[in-house]
């Protein structure tokens, strides 16, 4: 199924979703002009623009500041998710102390989280990347603790009769699949995290980035500008979202493809040179057999 | 005997605390000789098969490989079952070169000598394929080859075609005979199929549960190369019911005759699948 969607024309892949993001600009143009809803409730489209242009100084610094809190959270509450994963997997015992503390972090509401950690972390960039962090952090846990069970325990029964080591079996046999369950979890966080850099600027900050603008330029009912920085920060979310979606594809071929890309392909050469007598140990591989075996 | 064989099974023993898994066994496995076991569910040949490949380490007795002690060291020797347990993020070359990446850095000498067996065997066009791309049947022969490429020495294969079609599996069997001969390996093979067991195998071996246990051992005098006609041969009649009655006797009445039936057309057998 999936790759009979691969075969689509790569233009109409391109266009479909192109067109509905044009049509939701249509319908906002029409609210717009044709309705006349006021600007100071829906700017237009083109005062949204204008908006950026004209306060690019400060919006390009926040979209760095935010940029850089989110990336760097993203990074940090991937890996330790993934880490903690790991370490959560290699006994029931730890998986089953871990669980609640785990769920119960998840509950407390992230904004209370923001007040504690701006009392503990100060204005600067910690307690917003530790935010971030936070919000990566549990889908990324929950999913590669499913991949990482959904492994068949034959498999590593193989691995282990075949005197593959406890890292190496791990390595090989498991780690692996944990590459899909891990990208949906980064794909969802992806666009859940640019909030989380929202609300710890908008906790408290003395650093400036998108939710401190969005904070100010909501106190001036300055609608305009409000959605010049939504627009910024919904591309920021698209971005990452799209980053790694392109990062998966390239992670996970044979989710895609029936056979290895040609980059993946690790043999020395083309299977047709490879007949048996080229290096291949050519007296073993092909013994004239079968009389010695009659002969039993 | 004793002093020729590859592997000796010497008065293994295998208990979960009061429940006797597999009572004291022996067998001595020629080189080059290819064992069937037969048997119903829980007469111990998966007990056994995790003794021999060193998974799980015996209450009693020993496992002698070519004469050396290998009592619980898993990587002595080839291990199969019926799920492929193809790694599906790896090609079929990937897949086969399983065993070397798992013990050592994978050489270019061992990609060509995978690469090569692949090739010999049919695989050639398909080195490059994930599983998910690839039938039953063709799964199992890269889960055999990546066998072979490990240990092909001794290989134990535990119902390696029980999920495949008849045709398929027929196929297999003459395809297995085929890389078995050629590579001179060591095969013990268990099924659920007495028509697959004695097709295949030098000796039958018939176990029975409650405590697991071998029953007999039943010698194949069949003329190799094998195929179809094999199958209807009266030697091959002959020993098939003798084997059917052995597996059935303890279901049977007492002094009735054995409910074997002989000439039935292949893996259509009932074949002691009963508990």
């Amino acid at each position: 199924m999936i790759r009979a969607r691969h075969q689509d024309k790569l233009w109409l892949r391109l266009a479909v979703p192109v067109l509905s993001v044009l049509a939701v600009v249509a319908v906002w143009l029409l609210l717009v002009h044709g309705v006349g809803v006021a600007p100071y409730v829906l700017p237009s489209p083109s005062a949204t623009v204008r908006a950026i242009a004209d306060d690019w100084d400060v919006l390009s610094d926040g979209i760095v500041i935010t940029g850089k809190e989110f990336v760097l959270g993203f990074l940090v509450g991937t890996a330790t998710g993934f880490g903690l994963a790991v370490f959560m997997a290699q006994s029931r015992w730890v998986l089953r102390a871990l669980y609640p503390i785990l769920i119960a972090s998840q509950a407390v509401p992230i904004i209370a989280i923001g007040a504690a950690l701006v009392i503990w972390l100060g204005f600067g960039l910690t307690p917003k990347v530790v935010i971030v962090a936070l919000i990566v952090f549990f889908p990324v846990v929950v999913n590669v603790l499913d991949g990482l069970s959904s492994v068949d325990e034959d498999s590593i029964n193989l691995a282990r009769s075949m005197g593959g080591g406890p890292w190496r079996t791990f390595r090989t046999v498991r780690l692996p699949a944990t590459y899909t369950p891990l990208f949906s979890a980064l794909k969802m966080s992806a666009t859940f995290s640019v909030t989380g850099a929202v609300i710890g600027e908008q906790t408290a900050s003395s650093t400036g980035g998108l939710g401190v603008y969005l904070t100010q330029q909501q106190s001036r009912l300055n609608t305009a500008a409000v959605f010049a920085d939504i627009v910024l920060l919904a591309a920021m979310g698209i971005i990452a979202f799209a980053l790694i979606a392109v990062l998966e594809t390239i992670a996970t071929p044979w989710r895609r493809h029936g056979s290895a890309p040609r980059r993946w392909r690790t043999h020395v050469s083309r299977p047709g040179d490879v007949a048996p007598g080229s290096e291949v140990r050519p007296a073993e591989a092909a013994p004239p057999v079968p009389a010695s075996k009659g002969a039993r | 005997m004793s002093t020729t064989a590859k592997l000796e099974i010497r008065d293994v023993e295998q208990r979960f605390d009061s429940t006797v898994a597999l009572s004291r066994t022996s067998l001595n496995v020629r080189d080059g000789e290819f064992i069937s076991i037969v048997g119903p569910s829980g007469c111990g040949k998966s007990t056994l098969f995790n003794i021999v490949s060193g998974i799980q380490r015996p209450t009693g007795g020993r496992v002698l490989l070519e004469g050396s002690d290998v009592t619980g060291r898993s990587g002595q020797v080839g291990y199969m079952l019926q799920k492929d347990l193809l790694l599906p993020w790896r090609s079929t070359l990937d897949n086969i070169l399983l065993g070397a990446s798992l013990t050592r850095r994978v050489s270019r000498a061992d990609r060509a000598h995978a690469a090569g067996l692949a090739t010999q065997y049919g695989l050639g066009d398909f080195l490059d394929h994930y599983p998910h791309a690839m039938s039953g049947g063709m799964r199992q022969r890269v889960a055999l080859m990546r066998t072979l490429a490990f240990a092909r020495d001794v290989m134990l294969l535990d119902e390696p075609f029980g999920a495949l079609d008849s045709q398929t599996r027929m196929e297999m069997q003459q395809w297995l005979l085929r890389v078995w001969a050629e590579q001179r390996s060591t095969i013990l093979f268990v099924t659920h199929d007495v028509d697959e067991a004695i097709f295949l195998a030098d000796r039958v071996v018939v176990m029975s549960p409650r405590p697991g246990r071998i029953r007999q051992v039943f010698d194949v005098e069949l003329q190799r190369p094998r195929d179809l006609e094999t199958l209807t041969t009266p030697e091959f009649t002959t020993l098939k019911r003798d084997i059917l009655a052995l597996i059935y006797e303890r279901d049977a009445a007492p002094g009735a005759p054995s409910p074997s039936s002989g000439g039935e057309s292949p893996s259509s057998t009932p074949n002691g699948r009963q508990a």
